[in-house]
């Protein structure tokens, strides 16, 4: 039996006075809110899923640190969706029904997010996302999706304009079977038509071969002066070797998560020669980009970590608008805050604050503005455009 | 001459594959179980030539030395301490554990590297022209280590006491145990040999491409087309299935589009399945 003692009293009495003192209260008895993480931890997302993950698991810290959102503190339930949409439905699914997670952040690939996207709506949970096929957006998600990823459609279009601005003509594209490599090359075919040019060969392959030789032997018979690559890591590495070892010195454009610069190390410098790369560009003048640099401890967050740390802000502020902790609270008042009169903000906490003293917000996010359309989409963005010289990415423009 | 640069290709990627798929056809002629887990060793193999061609800055050829007995080594301790429990209970509940245990040793070799891709300190060489068909270098150079690691094997397997061995209890384990051969060692041998080679296999693949956790998880299906469809349980079957997949997923391209090329070695499943169920070399183990 343990007596309770004087000193133990005054101890307890002042860690009590302590902390009714504490400037903003976190009920340490509320139970935390819960934020689904579903990323690609590990197969072709699995160099950016986890740099996604540290981006909002620091929003989330330092929103914690200033006392939370709604008096509770944020959790995070981290899943690995293995870039593979079975293992991604059933990630989600345990999100959802053990968890109960009012949201689910983190997808990257566009199969998997089709796949994730009616578990998610049906059950009410909000999803964010990188993905950019156009067909996503499109599909009966009644609200419960948003993206900050430009569509596949805003993409294809930019990159026509940069690969028409380079005066090229005949252009092959060589992409990897996924949901947007149909209406990529779609865009790209129109934009480039319109300019006099054209897709003279498109060759969708499988992911995971160890060799594409026949397939560029396929697409060099149109004999192009341009090839667009539109794959992921892994196979774009077996697309750039084979058409060095083809004697194909033709100038290449590759998305840029396809080509990281940890990728081009792994590579001799002269495979990638002659290789551009193009990304939608987080907003680097922006002070919300240079909020998140400082957060994360980084030069230059790029496009991804930039995204990662707009959701987790929005799904705060939207929390804190709705005071509700549910999918579709998130999806009734996330426009309230992304976008609107209200007066700007650059970070969670910043808005929060200005919430609490009764004012309207428009946050404006690392990546962008972070306006949506109603079917979820942002309404516009920057794209940034680098050349590979001598195995590094060389900055180009942003437009 | 399309077709005959399409045959060239199919048989070069073929004789790479038959290098693992000899693994798992020889592990299925002793063990009588489908090793999945040949997927980590090969993945192991990859990693274990990495360390010795980029860290210790190794030749390839010892490299793939090093590929093979680092993958040999994973693979006897991990057949001695986690599968042979399992064979008690049975084929199904074995090739289970084995993809279990795939998935453990890929996420050991992850928690380690990482994900990124990483590739062989070797110079990138361009194609040779011979007479209108491209060869590459790398891969004439890969194909001799291939048929040179499985004349090796074939030798091995004929003309040493062990192999002789290994043989006579991939036929009638019965009979060899009668005849004094212990079942323990050639367990461990077989094990020895066959992930051997699915580490030189990974790394094979490996030099051609780059390598990341997932280098032996992306190439299973094929190898386990190749192995049935030359008859699981025969060596040269492997050999013979793997040029058959290979090819055959490279002829498929005049036809269909690439992105339809795995279908190709399960349709080979299916056909030759169908005409002779055992595969085209039948279960004889040589």
């Amino acid at each position: 039996m343990t007596a309770t003692t004087r000193r133990a009293l005054i101890k307890g009495a002042a860690a009590a006075t302590a902390m009714a003192a504490a400037p903003i209260p976190v009920s340490a008895q509320a139970e935390a809110i819960k934020f689904g993480i579903l990323t690609p931890l590990t197969g072709a997302g699995g160099q950016d899923g986890p740099r996604m993950l540290k981006a909002i698991e620091a929003v989330i810290n330092e929103v914690n640190k200033s006392g939370g959102v709604l008096g509770r503190r944020i959790e995070t339930i981290v899943e690995d969706d293995q870039t593979n949409p079975e293992a991604a439905v059933r990630a989600a699914r345990k999100l959802i029904e053990v968890n109960k997670v009012p949201v689910i952040m983190g997808t990257w690939a566009s199969a998997v997010t089709s796949a994730v996207a009616p578990v998610c709506w049906e059950s009410k949970t909000f999803l964010c996302t990188v993905s950019g096929a156009d067909s996503i957006t499109q599909l009966p998600h009644q609200g419960y999706i948003i993206r900050t990823q430009p569509t596949s459609k805003l993409q294809a279009t930019a990159h026509a304009e940069f690969i028409a601005g380079m005066g090229k003509k005949k252009v092959a594209v060589i992409g990897i079977q996924a949901p947007f490599a149909l209406s990529t090359k779609e865009h790209l075919d129109s934009v480039l038509k319109s300019k006099g040019a054209g897709v003279v060969a498109h060759v969708i392959y499988e992911k995971d071969k160890p060799t594409y030789r026949s397939e560029v032997d396929q697409a060099m018979r149109s004999e192009p002066d341009f090839l667009y690559l539109n794959g992921y890591a892994p196979d774009t590495v077996v697309l750039l070797r084979d058409l060095y070892k083809a004697n194909i010195n033709l100038p290449k454009f590759c998305q840029s998560y396809a080509v990281p610069q940890k990728t081009l190390d792994s590579i001799p410098p002269e495979v990638s020669a002659g290789t551009y790369t193009g990304q939608p560009s987080a907003d680097i003048e922006g002070k919300a980009f240079n909020l998140t640099a400082a957060r994360l401890g980084i030069a230059e967050p790029d496009s991804y970590e930039a995204q990662a740390t707009d959701w987790a802000s929005l799904v705060i502020l939207t929390l804190a608008k709705a005071k509700e902790v549910t999918g579709t609270a998130l999806r009734e008042n996330v426009r309230k805050i992304s976008q609107g009169a209200g007066a700007k903000v650059y970070s969670a906490v910043e808005g929060l604050q200005l919430m609490a003293q009764g004012q309207e917000i428009n946050y404006e996010g690392a990546s962008g503005p972070c306006d949506f359309t109603d079917i979820g989409d942002i309404q516009g963005c920057r794209f940034r455009y680098m050349e590979v010289v001598d195995g590094k990415l060389r900055f180009l423009r942003v437009v | 001459m399309q077709v005959t640069q399409l045959i060239l290709n199919g048989l070069m990627s073929g004789t790479i594959l038959a290098v693992p798929a000899i693994g798992l056809t020889a592990i299925f002629a002793v063990l009588r179980f489908t090793n999945f887990a040949l997927a980590s060793h090969m993945t192991i193999g990859a990693f274990a030539g990495f360390l010795a061609n980029v860290w210790l800055a190794w030749p390839v050829v010892p490299s793939l030395l090093a590929a093979f007995v680092v993958a040999g080594l994973v693979g006897v301790l991990s057949d001695e301490f986690i599968l042979k429990p399992f064979r008690a209970a049975g084929f199904i509940t074995t090739a289970i554990g084995s993809i279990a245990l795939t998935i453990a040793l890929e996420n050991c070799v992850r928690l380690v590297f990482g994900n990124e891709l990483r590739g062989y300190d070797l110079p990138i060489r361009r194609d040779w022209l011979v007479g209108g068909l491209r060869v590459s270098p790398q891969q004439l150079e890969n194909l001799a280590i291939a048929v040179a690691a499985m004349t090796l094997l074939f030798l091995f397997l004929f003309f040493t006491r062990s192999g002789r061995a290994m043989r006579a209890f991939a036929d009638n384990p019965m009979l060899a145990s009668i005849k004094g051969i212990n079942a323990d060692m050639v367990a461990r041998l077989v094990s020895f040999v066959a992930m051997g080679l699915a580490g030189l296999g990974g790394m094979l693949i490996g030099l051609d491409t780059t390598i990341d956790p997932l280098v032996g998880f992306k190439s299973i299906l094929s190898i386990f087309a190749a192995a049935v469809v030359g008859g699981l349980g025969s060596l040269p079957g492997a050999v013979v299935g793997a040029l058959l997949v290979g090819v055959g997923e490279e002829l498929s391209l005049l036809i269909l589009s690439p992105a339809y090329r795995s279908a190709i070695g399960f349709l080979a499943i299916l056909v030759v399945l169908t005409l002779r169920p055992r595969g085209i070399l039948g279960a004889r183990a040589y």
